[in-house]
This record gives structure tokens, sequence and C-alpha cells, in this order.
């Protein structure tokens, strides 16, 4: 099984969350169920974009000569580079389920310890998944795939953010 | 060494005459220099970036268009944070007791004093979370937080209004005044004749929200400032609020005025600081403190008077 299906989802996911960090913040009306969704759709689809990026360098990597060893150097190096994503995804997955369905004072709990702190967090948890990518017998391709991907991940937000969100709605 | 003082930038580069209301003009050199003097250099180089003219005043359109960029992000902290479901919390209770004591039918109103971009105000027009016989109005010194507010209360067709004008001089008269990250603005002093004011209008209570003065503030707001808000003047202003805030001792002297009950809810001890970020101080008619009690049932713990604090320092040895 390849790594690369969970984890184009994972980045996809994350730039639609992305969109909308984008333009949280920029809009004061009350009511913004529509935007929100809006701003997450832009973030989806800029961050299709941006991750051909990370797909487009695994297949140049792949048309090399040594093409089994570099397979299966990226298909490791990918497992490594999941794991501390999915457990980033799951720490944002229980704060936003703590902060949805309990009442305010534990929401908050989840805003304050979880959610906020976390997205302070993305660029070390993209660091740690290159560097495990690397340690996880993925070398210097898997390292190079996943320093693109996550460059890719981490410049949803702002693009979105400059294109579309820079002046207050 | 320099003594920290804590300024807030946003209380610097705006002013208004409080006689007329009239704004005037902030040279930027001055606003730098009071800063620097409170041993503030990273403030004062955010101030000497924004834009002036050629005499150094400071350019009052870019100022209130950042002001409302920034009240916007300030308003995502207030919606991450739940600020209208606390705020409901304890209103909601409030007007149970005031609605069941007889001496007071309605139209009730409620007022926010210093409500920015009056989030609170519009969202309790939209969620109707207080009943419709409660009237809402949001005050602020600010008059391009007002204009906005206005507008945007307006773009969604929002049962409320906003009023330009000067927290101790109440121009709209009101059953319960309420403010949230509002009081950290005014010294001790000034919070005591805050206080006073309310309660020589014919209103029945306050409600007034302001950050927890635990010894996580400063930090969490540091973090969580960071994490939500863009310019480097909201994250300043931030941190800065949350280390000026009151702390439970001296909001329950300040609200113990003639007329009112003060209470204070969710002191130090009593709560978790990673789950109260904004607390209350609260002023109530003494007849109201037990229908109030028991509207909030067994949150009413939370609820404590100055009794709370024991004698006052040296009183003991007396
Ligand atoms: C930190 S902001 C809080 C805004 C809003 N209540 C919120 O929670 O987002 C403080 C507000 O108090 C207002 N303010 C400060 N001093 C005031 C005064 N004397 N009278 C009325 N408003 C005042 C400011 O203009 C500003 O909008």
């Amino acid at each position: 099984m390849t790594p690369a299906v969970p984890l184009m989802l994972l980045g996809l996911v994350d730039a639609a969350f992305s969109g909308f960090r984008a333009y949280a913040g920029r809009d004061a009306r009350i009511r913004k169920a529509r935007g929100n969704l809006r701003a997450a759709g832009r973030g989806l689809a800029v961050g299709a974009a941006l991750l051909l990026a990370p797909t487009l360098a695994a297949a140049l990597l792949l048309a090399t000569p040594d093409r089994a060893r570099t397979y299966a150097a990226l298909t490791s190096g990918g497992w490594g580079f999941l794991l501390p994503l999915a457990l980033y995804a799951a720490a944002v997955l229980l704060s936003l389920a703590v902060y949805f369905t309990l009442p305010f004072r534990a929401g908050t709990l989840a805003m304050v310890i979880g959610l906020g702190p976390l997205t302070l967090l993305r660029p070390v948890a993209v660091a740690t998944a290159c560097l495990a990518a690397a340690l996880n017998h993925g070398g210097a391709p898997a390292l190079l795939v996943g320093a693109i991907a996550g460059a890719a991940v981490l410049c949803v937000e702002p693009i979105v953010y400059r294109r579309w969100y820079r002046e207050v709605q | 060494m320099l003594r920290v003082r804590h300024l807030e930038i946003s209380d610097l580069i705006t002013a208004v005459d409080l006689a007329d209301g009239r704004r005037l003009p902030v040279r930027r050199d001055e606003v730098v220099r009071q800063l620097r003097d409170s041993g503030d250099e990273p403030a004062a180089r955010i101030v000497a970036g924004l834009p002036a003219d050629r005499d150094g005043t400071l350019d009052p359109d870019a100022v209130d268009r950042l002001l409302i960029s920034v009240h916007t992000e300030l308003q995502r902290l207030s919606e991450e944070l739940r600020i209208g479901n606390r705020l409901v919390h304890l209103l909601g209770p409030l007007f149970t007791a005031i609605r069941a004591d007889g001496g007071h039918p309605g139209p009730y109103r409620l007022v926010d004093i210093g409500c920015g971009l009056g989030y609170l105000v519009r969202w309790l027009a939209a969620t109707g979370a207080l009943g419709p016989d409660v009237e809402l109005i949001g005050v602020d010194l600010n008059a391009a937080l007002v204009g906005e507010a206005d507008r945007l209360a307006r773009a969604e067709g929002l049962d409320c209004r906003f009023v330009h004008g000067n927290a101790f001089e109440l121009p709209e008269a009101a059953t319960v005044y309420v403010s949230t990250g509002v009081l950290h603005h005014f010294g001790a002093a000034a919070l005591a004749g805050f206080f006073r004011t309310q309660a020589a209008s014919p209103a029945l209570a306050f409600c007034h929200f302001d950050i927890a003065a635990t010894s996580l503030a400063p930090i969490g707001a540091r973090v969580f400032h960071r994490a939500r808000m863009r310019h480097p003047l909201g994250r300043h202003d931030g941190v800065v609020s949350a280390r000026r805030a009151h702390d439970d001792e001296t909001l329950l002297r300040a609200a113990a005025v003639p007329g009112m009950r003060a209470l204070l809810y969710e002191p130090r001890g009593l709560s978790n600081p990673f789950c109260t970020t904004l607390r209350p101080i609260l002023g109530v008619r003494p007849q109201l403190e037990p229908p109030l009690r028991q509207a909030l049932g067994r949150a009413s713990r939370r609820l404590v008077g100055p009794e709370h604090l024991g004698p006052v320092r040296g009183e003991a040895t007396r």
C-alpha cells in the first residue's frame, strides 16, 4: 500500500482549514457560514494546485533509472512522514470534538490549550514529519518530496489571505 | 533601569475631546516618546511605522482602518472563546431575576459600554438569546468603531443600535450595563467612579466582563494572540491587556458602591484558569441577589461578594 493517498487527503483537508483560517478575523458579520464555506473551498483549490508540486517532484524522482529503490524509499519515507502528521491531526480532531460538543468552559479549554497552540505548531509538525520521513529509510528523496509538500501546505493560508482576504470584508 | 508601564497602543493613537466627542489630532512622535518612556520599545517601533502627515500627525483615516481591522480580529477571539454564551450564562438568569421582581415590567434595555464593533450586541440581536423584551444598544468612545458596528448591524438587518459616547457619562439609560474587555482600560481609581455612575442611575444591575487576572493570563494571551491576530498592534495590546487586568480584590472593592451589591463570578480559587478567560464583576440591586442566585442554580456557588476577600489588610491587626 502507498502512503500517497492518505497523505494527499490529509493535505487537502488541511488546505480547506487553511482557507478557513485565512478568512477568520476578516469578516465581522455574525452569520458567516457561507463565507466560511467559500473560504474553505478557496483553500482547497489553492491546496490542490500547490500539492501538484510534491506530486511532480516524486514523479521526477521515480523517472530515474533506479526506480524500484526510489519507490521503496519514498514509500517508507512517506509512512514516516505520515506518522507525526497523523498524531497532529488526531490532536486537532480531539480539540475540535471537545470544542463543538461540550459546554463553553470546556470549549474554552479546547481553544486555549488545543486549537490555538496547535496552529502555532504547524511548522514544527511539518519539520518533524520531514525528519521522520528521512529517518524512516526515506533518505534524501523522501526528505525532498516531504519538504516540498510541507512548504506547499504551509503556503496555502498566506496565499488565500493575500489573494482574497487582505482587506476586512 | 526603566520601570515598565503597561500602555496599549490603541489607547494612545486616538484622542477625543471628552466635552464634545470631537476627534483630536495625535502626534506620532509624542506617542512614540510615551511608549519609549514606559520602557516599551517594540510598541514604540510599531507606532513609528504608522502613517503620518508632514507635520507628524497620525493619519486619522489610516488609524481608523487599522483599528477596525484589529477589532475584527478581536471579534474572532470573542467568537472562538464563545463570549456570547459566557455572557448569556449570567445575563439570562439576571433578566429572569429582574422579570421575577414584580416592580419592573419590561421592556428592558441592555447597554454594552465600550462595545467596539458591537459583536456582543449584534450576536445577542442575531440569536435573540435574551428575549424580545430586551432592547440592545452599544456605546463606544471611538466614532469609527461605532460607525462600523452600525454598518454591520444594518448589513444583517439586526435589531440593535450604536451610539458614540463616553463610558463615564452614560449617554444611554439602561436596565443592565455590560461590557467586555473594557475595565482594564481604566485605572483602579477611575473604576470605582465608573461603577458609582451606574449605581447612581436607575439601572438595576451592571455586569462587566474582563480578562481574569491569573498568572496564566499573560502567557495565554501571548500564545493566543500570536496564533490568532495578524497585526503587531493587536498582538501587543492583547498581551498588555492581560497584564493590566484588575485582580479580584480590586474589582470587588471598586464595585462595592452605594445601592449595589458587588458580586464577582468565578473568582480565583473557584475557577479553572484554562476555562475562564473573561469573568465578570457584577453590581445588582440588593433585592435581586436571591432571585439571581436561584435562577443561576448550582452555578451560584461561583458567585461571591466582598466577604469572600476576608478583612481588609491591616484591619485584623487594628
Ligand atoms: C479592548 S476594546 C473591547 C471592545 C469590545 N467590547 C470587545 O469585546 O471586542 C475596548 C473598547 O473600549 C472603548 N473605550 C475605551 N474607553 C472608553 C470610554 N471612556 N468610553 C467608551 N468607550 C471606551 C474603546 O474605544 C474600545 O472599543
